[in-house]
């Protein structure tokens, strides 16, 4: 790190041929003209349609499951329910933290006696057409004996409170101890001290859930499906009991994944349907079936003690974080794990200590949202962060300035990140990018802005281990073939790695075809997750490319007379200097390997750095691969008299370490202003004793395209990432920003800070109001 | 979920008002408001009657004294009416912020008036131009002043075998403000929270008529009679203006709801009326002063 530290080598002179231009992604013609085909897409003779009957309550002993209504009506053909299960325990969760209290907190995959929120699958019904399953649905009489349930993280800790499983309602813990906390406390001028409250959010992807299931002539379960993870056939074939290798997951390309198609319980109910019937089945959710059928953001309390002293240094922090995981522990213990070592921020502070719990309650799950905890981190500490310079007297950029990560410095688990942090440069270009202030015409207008910095990993938790697999190929024609078991969810996953292979072996990026996301025939490449693909299916991808590369060039050399290295590969040629006759295409290169036994093909497997669990009481130890840095800022207008926000100018700032398409960089940055100006302003899932008040999209209020301003992307490069080419993530990092630096704006604008998100309109007057009185 | 119907689709109105005698038929126009209730069990109609090969339903006539809207106009058809936006802004206004653009291509105006939610947008405007509904079944017609149509929640005076096919008002007189204000938890594609409607008629200083009609804070669409009594007749002036929103607030019966509790929306009627107010007023004189 010392001599060569990535800035230093940031500003290389690196020429690429595509890479990081703003290109055309290859699933753009398809998506635009509707040619592509998504999982809902595909269809099957004999083909039965199921529908999930759903617990109309949140707490109870469910007595009786009468379903003989329901198997009378003409046109069903079967209904699963829990005593048909080859396995009662079986359970749609998939293990893979530490810390967690199994097997009691496992969700079952239907309701066998205790239902814990309103929305649990009771039993699946299959029909010969999906109204009559509706229908069947409506015929499904289920008992229940009510059971006191509790629907507030805080009540749910007190004593006496109604116990959602086991002995007590906590969940998951999460520590982080490091310096004396005690001792920076006392030597702070100030202590700040505040609550921010973050709200549940909804996934909302464009494509509700959808799959197709059928047993192929061999007697393997194939499952088409809307998926961030085909891996899960593995847990599939365990709750079937069949070997691993008797079920194939088929993805197509995803409608939006953001961490709600995690989850595989809907293929579970697919494949048992499929073998029991017989028949392919074919399961589609609602939208009101999405609302309800997968886990949402934790809702989370944070309260942060902050010590400064008086010349703006953070002497001291002490995080309390309280999550909301709802009746099943899905993945609340690694995003307990994300909000707890995002907790201090891009900040250096040397005392800090962490609590950060999840506590259940009877309200819906929540597991994996882009952002996976850290995000709420991020909305109080950059909240807390312009409460803090407040307090001190400081300009909250020139405090933040002092306050900053460093290159090289370790973060709360005492890692040190092996690529750059430049908080520094991200805050003052977006913040510089506001230009002049808006000045408000009207007198009930005010105007604000606000800034907000982030730290966001991407890759997967070291611990957990992590690997991805393709295979690139030079046919002889010249053209490449990548195969990858990547699941693209929309965020140009696949179209990067086609981009990569190009980069490498001196194509055009037309010149490549994936071949991508089937469990059986594609090399497995893990979830897309934990913005982990790029870094690790794109390493894979290189790393594949550059061995072939490595002997084309080789073979090359041999037939021109000179060294490898002196050999080019460049728009589909191969080439020596200028020199014509030492010059043929690359397909013909391929066909004398061909012919020489010179593999022109290559499997390759990027593993990311595996690291040993954190310490259990100090949370020290490596948690991530490495962080993106960025910020977000924005200006707002506030009308005092109404409440109604409008966001002006929303710019971010990211250091996404290399650009592969800087036109799907951009994608991420402005559906990220998008979706975390949603979480702070207007969506809101409104429960009354666990039943969603606000479960379709007209009560569900994501920002329209009349609510967006233009995003301004602004992209740095400091090519420090562990991702091919120096790259970081930019899918989860994206949004991390956004809600606080629209809390911050607002605050600027009213004089007066919320300390509970969304800041809705109501929430923006009463605080206007409790100001003047 | 869904359900099986019948469907009718008359190329004549007389056609589709015999159909509509039947007790088990309702009327289909854009179907933005009916398909939903539908689909969510809340409405199980036999047989939907279409209203959409019916001509001449559709109609936009402005002459110097009246303004008349087929009842199938979509909220799209308002838009492109560039007349309509001089003689009617309120109406104009409120289309622009109506829904999304999928739902104004489809949804109509007699249907927005008929589905009798609190929240129809284009009702208040309509309200403030003292709109006339005609209503037509097979045994004749009539015409209903829109402030007398509604009788409370999703209740109105249309008989089941009814059909709003004309929507009409009188040209606004000169020195005439008219104005609309559509407050929302979005700005695209959403259900109103206060929807206000004020139109301001001044001659020599004094109000000579005010209306104010107020949506989605009463079980249905209203006027602010009393504020209005307190304008018209009098000169303004910011005390008279503050009163009047104070009593539009206290005409108001808004509850709480997902979208804002009812203290919310009675302030925001407060405030509204008054900024609406204030603003009609303060063009008007600055329009007497262009003219001076």
């Amino acid at each position: 790190m010392s001599a060569s530290t990535p800035q230093d080598t940031a500003t290389a002179n690196v020429e690429f041929n595509q890479l990081g231009k703003p290109l055309t992604r290859t699933d753009a013609a398809g998506k635009v003209f509707g040619t592509t085909p998504f999982a809902g897409d595909y269809a099957m003779p004999q083909m039965l349609h199921l529908q999930v009957v759903r617990s109309t309550v949140a707490s109870a002993k469910l007595l009786k499951l009468n379903t003989e209504k329901a198997r009378a009506l003409d046109g069903v053909v079967e209904i699963l329910t829990a005593d048909d299960l080859p396995n009662p325990s079986a359970t749609p969760h998939f293990h893979e933290a530490y810390g967690e209290k199994r097997p009691m907190t496992d969700p079952p995959l239907l309701v066998s006696d205790r239902i814990r929120f309103f929305g649990e699958p009771l039993a699946v019904i299959a029909a010969e057409t999906s109204e009559i399953a509706a229908q069947a649905c409506a015929l499904v009489e289920a008992e229940y004996e009510p059971v006191q349930g509790v629907y507030d993280p805080q009540e749910a800790l007190q004593p006496g409170a109604p116990i959602v499983h086991g002995e007590d309602n906590i969940m998951v813990e999460r520590k982080i101890r490091k310096g004396d906390v005690a001792a920076g406390f006392e030597d702070a001028d100030l202590i700040v001290e505040n609550t921010y409250r973050t709200p549940f959010q909804e996934h909302a992807f464009l494509e509700p859930e959808v799959g197709l299931a059928w047993v192929d002539e061999t007697g393997v379960i194939n499952i088409r499906t809307c998926a961030q993870d085909i891996e899960h056939f593995r847990m599939i074939a365990d709750v079937l009991d069949l070997p691993h290798n008797r079920v194939r997951i088929r993805g197509a390309f995803v409608g939006g994944g953001f961490g709600g198609k995690e989850e595989c319980a809907r293929e579970i109910y697919m494949a048992l349907m499929a073998l029991k019937t017989g028949r392919p089945v074919r399961l589609e959710y609602s939208r009101e079936d999405s609302f309800v059928g997968h886990g949402k953001r934790h809702p989370m309390i944070l309260r942060y003690k902050t010590g400064v002293t008086k010349d703006g240094k953070i002497s001291a922090l002490d995080v309390d974080i309280l999550a909301d995981s709802g009746a099943y522990l899905y993945l609340s213990a690694n995003v307990l794990l994300y909000a707890a070592v995002a907790a201090p921020g891009p900040y250096k502070v040397d005392n800090l200590k962490v609590c950060a719990r999840a506590v259940a309650t009877n309200n819906m799950y929540t597991s994996a949202f882009r952002g996976y905890g850290a995000m709420q981190a991020c909305a109080a500490y950059e909240q807390q962060m312009d409460e803090v310079a407040k307090a001190v007297g400081k300009d909250p950029i020139a405090f933040r300035q002092q306050n900053y990560l460093k290159t090289g410095d370790p973060i709360a688990t005492g890692f040190v990140p092996p690529g750059a942090i430049w908080t520094d440069q991200c805050v003052d270009r977006a913040w510089a990018a506001l230009g002049p202030r808006v000045e408000p015409v009207e007198p009930h207008i005010k105007t604000g802005r606000g800034v907000a910095a982030y730290q966001q990993s991407y890759g997967k938790v070291s611990f957990l281990g992590d690997t991805s697999e393709a295979w690139v190929g030079v046919e002889f024609d010249g053209s490449v073939v990548v195969r990858s078991g990547v699941a693209d969810i929309g965020g140009g996953q696949v179209s990067s790695l086609a981009q990569i292979a190009a980069e490498v072996l001196g194509v055009g990026l037309d010149d490549v075809t994936i071949y991508k996301t089937d469990s059986a025939l594609t090399p497995l490449a893990g979830r897309t997750a934990a913005t982990r693909t790029l870094s690790m299916t794109g390493n894979a991808t290189k790393k594949a490319s550059e061995a072939i590369r490595s002997r084309l060039l080789g073979r090359a050399a041999i037939e021109f007379g000179v060294k490898p290295s002196e050999v080019l590969l460049s728009k589909g040629r191969v080439l020596v200097g200028n020199a014509p006759e030492k010059s043929m295409r690359l397909g013909d290169l391929a066909r004398l390997c061909h012919i020489d036994g010179i593999q022109a093909s290559e499997l390759a497997m990027h593993c990311a750095t595996h690291a040993d669990l954190l310490d259990s009481e100090t949370g020290q130890g490596q948690a991530h691969p490495d962080y993106t840095y960025g910020a977000h800022a924005i200006e707002v207008s506030v009308d005092t008299e109404t409440g109604e926000v409008r966001i002006l100018k929303s710019i971010g700032a990211h250091d996404v370490g290399q650009c592969i398409n800087r036109a799907a960089v951009e994608d991420q940055i402005e559906g990220g202003a998008q979706n975390g100006q949603g979480y702070a302003l207007s969506e809101e899932m409104l429960y009354n004793e666990g039943k969603l008040m606000t479960p379709s999209l007209s009560e569900y209020l994501m920002p329209t395209s009349m609510d967006m301003t233009e995003v301004e992307s602004i992209i740095l490069e400091s090519r420090s990432g562990v991702g091919p080419f120096g790259a970081k993530g930019i899918g989860e990092p994206a949004i991390s920003a956004v809600a606080p630096a629209i809390a911050n704006a607002i605050t600027d604008a009213i004089g007066v800070r919320i300390f509970e998100l969304p800041l809705t309109p109501e929430r923006i007057v009463n605080a206007l109001m409790d100001q003047e009185s | 979920m869904s359900c099986a119907y019948d469907l009718k689709v008359p190329i004549s109105l007389q056609n589709a008002l015999d159909l509509l005698s039947d007790a088990q038929s309702m009327p289909l126009a854009g179907g933005t408001n009916l398909l939903v209730e539908i689909r969510s069990g809340k409405e199980r109609p036999q047989r939907l009657v279409a209203l959409d090969r019916i001509e001449g339903l559709a109609g936009i006539d402005i002459n110097s004294e009246t303004i008349t809207i087929g009842a199938r106009a979509t909220v799209g058809d308002l838009l492109r009416s560039t007349e309509l936006a001089k003689a009617a802004p309120s109406l104009v206004k409120a289309a622009g912020v109506f829904a999304g653009q999928m739902v104004r291509n489809a949804g109509t105006i007699g249907g927005n008036i008929a589905c009798a939610s609190p929240a129809a947008d284009l009702v208040p405007p309509l309200m403030s131009l003292d709109a006339q509904v005609t209503l037509q079944s097979s045994s004749g017609s009539r015409v209903v002043a829109l402030d007398e149509y509604y009788q409370g929640y999703k209740q109105d005076v249309r008989r089941p075998d009814e059909l709003v096919t004309q929507i009409s008002m009188p040209r606004l007189p000169d020195q005439t403000h008219n104005r609309f204000y559509k407050l929302a938890r979005r700005r695209g594609d959403a259900i109103t929270v206060v929807g206000l409607a004020v139109t301001l008629t001044v001659s020599d200083g004094v109000c000579r008529k005010a209306r104010i009609a107020m949506g989605a804070v009463a079980p249905c669409v209203i006027r602010a009679r009393n504020a209005e009594a307190l304008l018209e007749g009098n000169v303004f002036d910011a005390a008279m203006i503050e009163t009047a929103a104070a009593q539009a607030a206290a005409e108001c019966a808004p509850i709480d709801d997902v979208r804002a509790s009812a203290q919310y929306r009675r302030h925001c009627v407060r405030k509204l009326t008054r900024r609406l107010v204030a603003e009609a007023w303060n063009d008007l004189e600055a329009k007497v002063e262009a003219d001076v």
